[in-house]
């Protein structure tokens, strides 16, 4: 019977984990829907500040990593595949690479890196000094004030450094395919073109409707559940990577296989 | 105005804090409540305000229960509450009008208004030249102050403060023991506060309830 106790621990933490995810998720709508016309300035200013820190401050590092990413498939693909005398798959490989699996995926791993670590911490830190019971006690609503716009701003910032992304690594693909095999922009587009479909579009929306979610409400969790003290900071933090990294893989091989399969 | 039945509280161990409690406070009336540090009355306070959930028992304000329910989020705006802490409870990204000023935002006051009451409430604490800084740029005193101006920008019909008194310079003291009489005089507020009994207090129709840590808690008649 030990065994099974063992066994039964992380199980019931695993369902509540998941229990208060879903709890979070459904309390965060219902009060984005409640939000009053007279609360939306307030509420806009926080989601513009998440913007800028989460989507703006990180164009940069989305940049650099797309650019490079783009190039380095490009000349891997493009290697094996004029080995084979199929040069003009090199837009299948850089869509099927770049836009349906390592845009999204990178991107949010970026975004877990940077902001669902500041969300974790910032959460944590206004659990100590008081901030949440604060807004609580004074009839502003936390979900409305903290997470409404915390998931709005990841969402917009997700969705623009996934479009980012992908236009930056395509650019970066492009560019050593010109400079390094001649290749024309009009010949490089249309192989590109042809292999997009409305399925890649769809993919990358539900993706990012999904990530964002994964990235703010872990961060959520992780973060109000501090209660005694700041040691607890820097262990939310990580057990929100990790959780998060593993959330979005997970969400991203279920909507290939959904998709795709 | 405030109910209390049979409220129990955990400590943070685990153990039992406060078991028992009963406490009843009319409209207008004013409630201090004593005891050591660590007896649970910065606790009791949050509960009372519907921030943090006690283990048993019910709390009603206003006639409206919020223990057993949905705490804080059961008045909606319903009844005004203004929770002063002994320390922290100001947000470290506003700055301090904008903490001042933010309840009221949300509660949809026009801004016109929302200006005069936040300026009126700094200015009382003499606030106004530090209106613009953020509370990590400010002494303890002074987010002390922001606090209870806050409060008092809210006009709240229940006042909970905790510790409203410790450490205080005499003249700061002085200033905030003359909101404490406005709000303790005031028959549309009703005042709880919460102190560990090394300042000696003077107001008008003031009960005072002792709390002892662990300990079964009874209202005295």
């Amino acid at each position: 019977m030990a065994w099974l106790a063992r066994l039964g621990t992380p199980v019931r933490g695993f369902l509540e984990f998941l229990g208060d995810q879903a709890h979070l998720v459904v309390r965060t709508l219902l009060a984005g829907l409640a939000l009053r016309l007279n609360q939306l300035e307030v509420v806009g200013a926080q989601t513009r500040l998440q913007i800028r820190f989460t989507g703006l401050d990180a164009l940069w590092l989305v940049t650099g990593t797309a650019l490079l990413l783009g190039a380095v498939t490009l000349i891997q693909a493009f290697t094996q595949l004029s080995g084979l005398g199929a040069e003009s798959y090199i837009g299948v490989l850089m869509v099927l690479i770049i836009l349906r699996e390592l845009g999204p995926l990178l991107t949010a791993v970026l975004v877990i890196g940077r902001s669902s670590t500041a969300i974790a911490a910032e959460l944590g830190s206004m659990q100590l000094n008081d901030e949440v019971d604060a807004l609580a006690a004074h009839g502003v609503n936390p979900y409305q004030y903290l997470l409404v716009p915390r998931w709005a701003g990841v969402l917009v910032s997700l969705f623009v450094l996934v479009v980012f992304f992908d236009t930056t690594a395509l650019a970066g693909g492009f560019l050593v395919a010109r400079l390094k095999y001649g290749i024309s922009f009009g010949y490089f587009m249309d192989s590109v073109r042809q292999s997009l479909s409305n399925r890649d579009f769809l993919a990358t929306l539900v993706k990012v409707a999904l990530f964002s979610g994964a990235i703010t409400f872990h961060a959520a969790h992780f973060g109000l559940r501090i209660r005694r003290s700041q040691t607890e900071i820097p262990q939310a933090v990580t057990r929100t990577v990790v959780t998060a990294l593993l959330a979005v893989f997970l969400l991203d091989g279920l909507v290939a296989a959904l998709l795709y399969s | 105005m405030l109910r209390i039945h049979d409220l129990a509280l955990d400590a943070p161990d685990g153990g039992p804090l406060l078991s028992g409690l009963r406490l009843h406070v009319p409209a207008g009336g004013n409630l201090l409540l004593e005891g050591p540090s660590g007896c649970g009355k910065s606790r009791l306070l949050k509960v009372i305000a519907g921030t943090e959930r006690p283990r048993s028992g019910t709390v009603a304000i206003g006639g409206e229960a919020i223990w057993p329910g949905r705490g804080a989020f059961t008045l909606a705006g319903r009844v005004r509450v203004g929770l002063a802490f002994a320390r922290g409870g100001l947000l470290a990204n506003l700055s301090l009008h904008d903490n001042v000023a933010l309840p009221l935002r949300f509660q949809g006051v026009p801004a016109g208004q929302v200006e005069h009451r936040v300026g009126e409430a700094l200015d009382s604490f003499g606030l106004a030249a530090m209106a613009g800084l953020r509370p990590h740029a400010v002494s303890d005193g002074v987010r002390r102050f922001a606090n209870l101006a806050r409060v008092l920008a809210l006009a709240p019909s229940l006042v909970l403060l905790d510790e409203p008194l410790g450490g205080l310079e005499p003249r700061d003291g002085a200033m905030v023991l003359a909101l404490l009489q406005h709000w303790a005089a005031d028959p549309g507020c009703t005042l709880v506060l919460a102190m560990d009994g090394t300042h000696s207090l003077v107001l008008p129709e003031v009960r005072r309830f002792q709390l002892a840590a662990s300990s079964h808690a009874q209202e005295p008649l």
